[in-house]
């Protein structure tokens, strides 16, 4: 048995025993490499659940919406290591309870997907450690090595570029999990921080307000920087700002669901290199 | 339709010489909203003062931007004015065109430039200004006082004796501090224990005071007028209640050879003990880290001895809730170690001691009952070399400053030398003598004239041992030679430094300390006995090193502001408080846990039916201090400071 029909088993299981009120998982997409979310209410529906390795997006923004856990029932979510640091994050950040969270872990590796044991945010603990003493993404890091060497002009030059794309869409906001908040700073008018208008000015506000909010909260899921239509390398900012939180205040995000607010909390032994 | 009047000061020449006042003026009348534009010689005075309140009448004017000084000086003064006026005093702006602009800057023309900006900038926020009421909050008229030496004894008593209750926290077993320790003090030579024992019984017999001996404080919440603050009162394993201090298990406890804190290791004590024979309250304690049956279970003589059984092994140390107004911190110093010092011998040569060491060789109530006997051997000293400013004002050692009691202290220390060994020598290294101080300077000349002090101006290079002799190397800069002098027992005059822990309490409790850690004062000169925190005052050593006239008068000046603050059953607050848009607020507690002050609580926002819609952050004004964490930390901008909304802030930035 696939794992896919391993899964499919189980969300019917756990619909029909009452377990979850709704599984939110993926079906098919527009086309044969694309998965989109599907909502799954009854047994009878898992078969259209599709768990393969294109089921990379991360679905932990779902269990977000006003409303959906304040029945206290429980809700089914197919994620992988990136989105279970996710729900952690919601968790701590008071806008899940984890209780209610039945995770539905895999991670793809090779091509192909493969279960995690484990059904709580708390089950998954072992396996967030060591992802932290991995550490990031090597990949990402080679990235933004190259961006490291530029000289800060050269480098300044190269997001201006890359921001003066940006046609603040806010699709980076929609897609990432950890934009929650009912209204985003972007939309305040009274008075208008950021500029509505796509010159590269208000570009750099967003996309800079953007990252300072992500700091010590992005799990480096990729949903931003594949959803930008421009294809700005949103991947890279966020890197920058998780690896400083890690590198200064060993702070890795979503460790735990009672983890604090990289930029909220201190310690007597934080490194102080930003005073002069 | 805002009414804005403009007032440019010319601080005399403070601001006119630097910046174009008329120019200012004449700029501002221009811009959009500015009634009345003008100046003059010094608005803070009366006439000044009158023209803002008369154009306010007969302008109706809506805001009041004074270009002058910065907000810390006349802030207060114009807002008053303002009140006066009847304009709501938030209604007011400083434009600081002194220190932001003519004192830093020397080119006129852009000076004025400047000026101009930074008071169209206010000009644009007062017109978004809102008016404020200022917050009334309840004052728990009780004091906490940390610290029971002679600085906290004697806040302690000028509070309670004013009709206000006191809770005086001690850390050691017994009320006294360094005090306690002391033989005779300068300028009188009376005898230290002397003089303070009577206001320790004082003290705890005080029926407004309740003395808090082996208790340290945990933890401090809440804001002036109502502290909330945690006592961990450790456990004696003594009863307290029934404890009559007969001392009998003391004479039988048989761990005898443990080093008294006390006697500076001069002396030993007993793993029950108190620490000096007047120790108020007279109640032991178990040290636990050295008492036999804590070791093994095999002892508990201290138990059996009891007659009223008073020794209670199962004792915990218990956590207590005290709600205060005020806080005076009288936490103290301590001596430094001086074993960096190794060219003066310090720690290998049993008979090179500190200044401390010698008050309680001097002491009547001493190890030697106040015979000079040096610790190798128990014999008197022929001569006896002090050696000042060991430790003080040496930027190599880390103490810049001047600890301001040595020179006092060795000088008594020679007197009282000759005054108990008539034929011994003594010699003082010094580098200068610093005795202001009333009756001090006499009593150094006293020294020198009467009791033959011998002093020699210099530093002392090396202390080494040869056929039984310190020899005591140093430079005489007077006579321009080397000066080698052979003794008995050196004294080093160690400089006074902040207790080891006293950074660390500094950030429990919320004040701010210099380098040193020395707790710092609101202002050097006019906010002495303040610290930088509201409700939280300063006495004694812990503020800088101070002798025991200055520690009582400072601790008498805090019990002094802790009165006032307490004459009123109400205190008013500014108004300057976060407010929360529960509409956008989406509940991440983010601003909670950034709060200083945990002044941010949930709040239920619930339907008519009681079901709970969502649970949105709440500020608590009485205890916002308006520092705008939250503000900065909001990602929904859910959080705005009344008096600096984003509205204003944002005006004010885009009119630069």
């Amino acid at each position: 048995m696939g794992i896919q029909e391993q899964y499919r088993n189980e969300a019917a299981e756990l619909l029909s025993s009452g377990a979850v009120k709704l599984v939110i998982g993926y079906g098919e997409g527009s086309t044969s490499d694309r998965r989109r979310p599907v909502f799954i209410r009854s047994a009878d529906e898992t078969a259209r659940l599709v768990l393969d390795a294109n089921c990379i997006a991360n679905l932990s923004g779902y269990l977000v919406p006003e409303g959906l856990l304040s029945d206290g029932k429980s809700v089914a979510v197919f994620l992988k290591p990136d989105g279970i640091r996710s729900v952690n994050i919601l968790a701590a950040e008071a806008q899940v309870n984890p209780d209610q969270v039945v995770i539905l872990g895999f991670d793809i590796d090779g091509g192909q997907a493969s279960p995690l044991p484990g059904r709580k945010a708390t089950d998954f603990a072992p396996l967030i450690e060591s992802q932290k003493s991995t550490g990031l993404s090597t990949e990402l890091q080679q990235e933004a090595d190259q961006l490291e060497l530029m000289s800060a002009t050269d480098r300044f030059e190269y997001w201006n570029q890359q921001f003066s794309k940006c046609i603040k869409c806010y699709a980076c906001r929609q897609v990432c999990p950890m934009c929650y908040c009912r209204r985003c700073i972007v939309d305040v008018n009274q008075p208008q921080w950021v500029n509505t208008s796509s010159h590269t000015l208000g570009n750099f506000e967003w996309n800079i307000v953007r990252a300072f909010h992500l700091a010590g909260r992005c799990v480096a899921c990729g949903g931003c920087d594949r959803a930008c239509p421009v294809n700005i390398p949103l991947r890279l900012i966020n890197h920058r700002m998780s690896k400083e939180a890690l590198d200064a205040f060993d702070h890795f995000a979503g460790e735990s669901a009672d983890q604090k607010p990289v930029l909220a909390t201190f310690r007597q032994d934080d490194p102080e290199t930003f005073i002069l | 339709m805002a009414k804005i009047g403009v007032f440019v000061c010319h601080c005399g020449e403070n601001i006119a010489s630097m910046v174009e006042t008329a120019k200012l003026v004449s700029t501002i009348a221009d811009h959009p909203g500015v009634e009345i534009s003008t100046e003059y010689k010094y608005f803070c005075s009366d006439p000044g003062q009158e023209t803002v309140k008369k154009a306010i009448r007969e302008h109706n004017l809506t805001g009041v931007v004074v270009a002058a000084c910065s907000p810390r000086m006349h802030e207060q003064t114009f807002r008053k004015a303002c009140a006066e006026a009847g304009l709501n005093p938030y209604m007011l702006e400083m434009a600081n065109i002194r220190e932001h602009c003519s004192w830093v800057h020397t080119d006129k023309k852009e000076a004025t430039d400047k000026a101009i900006e930074i008071t169209r900038s206010l000009v644009e926020k007062v017109k978004r200004n809102n008016d404020l009421q200022p917050i009334s909050v309840p004052v728990t008229r009780r004091a906490m006082v940390i610290g029971g030496g002679v600085a906290g004894i004697q806040a302690a008593l000028d509070i309670a004796s004013a009709g206000r209750e006191v809770v005086l926290v001690e850390r050691e077993p017994s009320i006294g501090g360094h005090m306690a320790q002391l033989s005779e003090t300068f300028p009188t030579l009376d005898c230290s224990q002397c003089i303070l024992t009577p206001r320790m019984v004082e003290a705890i017999q005080h029926p407004n005071i309740t003395v808090m001996t082996y208790s340290e404080v945990e933890e401090v919440d809440g804001y002036i007028g109502n502290f909330s603050v945690k006592v961990r009162k450790k456990a004696r394993y003594v009863k307290m209640e029934t404890c009559t201090g007969c001392g009998d298990c003391i004479q039988k406890c048989p761990v005898k050879k443990i080093p008294s804190e006390f006697e500076c290791s001069l002396g030993n004590r007993t793993a029950i003990y108190t620490p000096f024979a007047q120790a108020v309250p007279n109640v032991p304690v178990i040290d636990r880290s050295r008492c036999t049956y804590f070791k093994n279970g095999k002892c508990g003589i201290c138990k059996k001895t009891c007659q009223i059984d008073s020794i209670d092994f199962d004792q915990q140390d218990i956590i207590e809730t005290l709600e205060v107004g005020a806080i005076v911190v009288a936490t103290g110093f301590q001596v430094q170690d001086t074993s960096g010092y190794g060219e003066y011998g310090y720690g290998r040569y049993k008979d090179v001691i500190t200044g401390l060491h010698f008050e309680r060789l001097a002491s009547a109530s001493g190890p030697t009952a106040g015979k000079i006997l040096r610790p190798s051997d128990g014999k008197e000293p022929q001569t006896v070399v002090f050696i000042q400013c060991a430790g003080s004002r040496d930027v190599s050692k880390g103490v810049r400053y001047c600890s301001r009691i040595c020179c006092m202290y060795t000088s008594k220390h020679a007197m009282l030398y000759a005054h108990k060994v008539h034929e011994g020598v003594s010699q003082i290294f010094y580098m200068d003598i610093r005795a202001a101080g009333k009756g001090y300077d006499e009593f150094t000349r006293r020294a020198i004239e009467e009791d033959k002090a011998g002093y020699i101006r210099g530093r002392v290079s090396k202390v080494y041992e040869e056929n039984g002799k310190l020899i005591v190397r140093g430079a005489d800069t007077l006579l321009g030679r080397q000066v080698e002098v052979q003794a008995d027992m050196v004294v080093l005059a160690t400089a006074m430094v902040p207790q080891h822990d006293a950074k660390d309490f500094a950030k429990k409790i919320g004040i701010s300390y210099d380098e040193y850690g020395f707790y710092n004062e609101a202002h050097l000169k006019l906010r002495p006995v303040e610290s930088s925190t509201a409700g939280i005052y300063l006495a004694g050593a812990c503020q800088s090193p101070k002798d025991i006239p200055d520690s009582v008068a400072q601790a008498s000046a805090a019990a002094a502001k802790v009165l006032g603050l307490f004459s009123k059953e109400h205190l008013e607050r500014e108004p300057v408080v976060a407010m929360v848009t529960e509409s956008t607020c989406a509940g991440c507690w983010g601003c909670a846990t950034a709060c200083p002050y945990n002044a941010i609580d949930h709040r239920d926002i619930n339907d008519r039916n009681g079901n709970l819609i969502k649970r949105v952050a709440s500020v608590n004004p009485g205890l916002c201090q308006g520092c705008g964490t939250c503000v900065s930390f909001c990602r929904s901008n859910s959080i705005d400071l009344a008096g600096f909304t984003e509205k204003q802030i944002f005006a004010e930035v885009m009119a630069l």
